[in-house]
């Protein structure tokens, strides 16, 4: 189902915009803190999410450098299950609605 | 089964062992790192808080079981693919809660850069600073030489 159907198919609508904003992509946003290691950054990417070497780099430079990294997008469960695995190694992780970019 | 021993300095490591203590003892209640889901539903933000808790509790006694009779006995500590992974979340828990509790003043960017007189700190806040410092050699010795049996567990 479109949103745009959701929309028009009447009660309950509330019920239906949340199904729907949770069934579209999310991602998986890792923020930047002073504290933890940049050794320890490319060590949790690897393991949490199966990265290289230059792939979990990149995105520990870019959480470095520009404050934030998108470090996977899909559905809402599986994003929420890799911000608890991101919380559990002390990582700081939000999630984001594609619809909002 | 690799394994690392590492011969401390007795006379400059046991007197952080306080400072280290006390933030396990706050880490008890307080996630090290602020949740960042604030979406979820109370009761399964609840259950993850609970769980999120009872693992952070696990790892930290992990690392307090470091510092056991043979470490005050010659000062050495040993770490393997049983204790790596728990040691090196416990690290960068206590390294957040010390920013927390004591590091603040000193600013993010400092703490990142690392570039502090140690001479010109009060001595709670070079203890602490100090502490920061040595888990996160811990942290550095563990990552080095063990990060393949973390990838791999």
């Amino acid at each position: 189902m479109t949103k745009a159907q959701a929309k028009t198919q009447g009660t309950p609508a509330p019920q239906a915009e949340t199904e729907l904003a949770l069934q579209g992509a999310w991602r998986v946003v890792v923020l930047n803190d002073p504290v933890n290691l940049m050794s320890y950054v490319v060590l949790v990417f690897k393991k949490v999410f199966g990265f290289d070497e230059q792939t979990a780099r990149r995105h520990m430079l870019e959480v470095h450098e520009q404050g934030r990294s998108v470090v996977w997008s899909g559905l809402r469960e599986k994003a929420e299950a890799y911000a608890f695995t991101l919380q559990q190694w002390h990582l700081t992780a939000v999630l984001e609605s594609d619809e909002a970019h | 089964m690799k394994r690392i021993e590492v011969k401390l300095a007795l006379p400059v490591v046991a007197p952080l062992l306080d400072v280290i203590k006390g933030m396990a003892d706050s880490l008890r209640r307080n996630l090290a790192a602020p949740l960042g889901l604030t979406d979820l539903d109370a009761e399964f933000g609840s259950a993850w808080t609970d769980e999120l808790m009872a693992a952070q509790n696990e790892d930290v006694q992990t690392l307090l079981a470091l510092f056991n009779d043979e470490f005050f006995a010659d000062g050495v500590i040993a770490f393997d693919e049983g204790n790596a992974e728990q040691i090196v979340r416990a690290t960068a828990a206590v390294r957040l809660r010390l920013r927390e509790y004591y590091l603040k003043p000193l600013g993010d960017e400092t703490l990142e850069s690392g570039n502090v007189e140690l001479e010109q700190l009060d001595e709670p806040l070079r203890k602490a600073f100090m502490c920061y410092l040595f888990l996160a050699t811990i942290q550095e010795l563990i990552i080095q030489h063990l990060d393949s049996s973390i990838l791999e567990s």
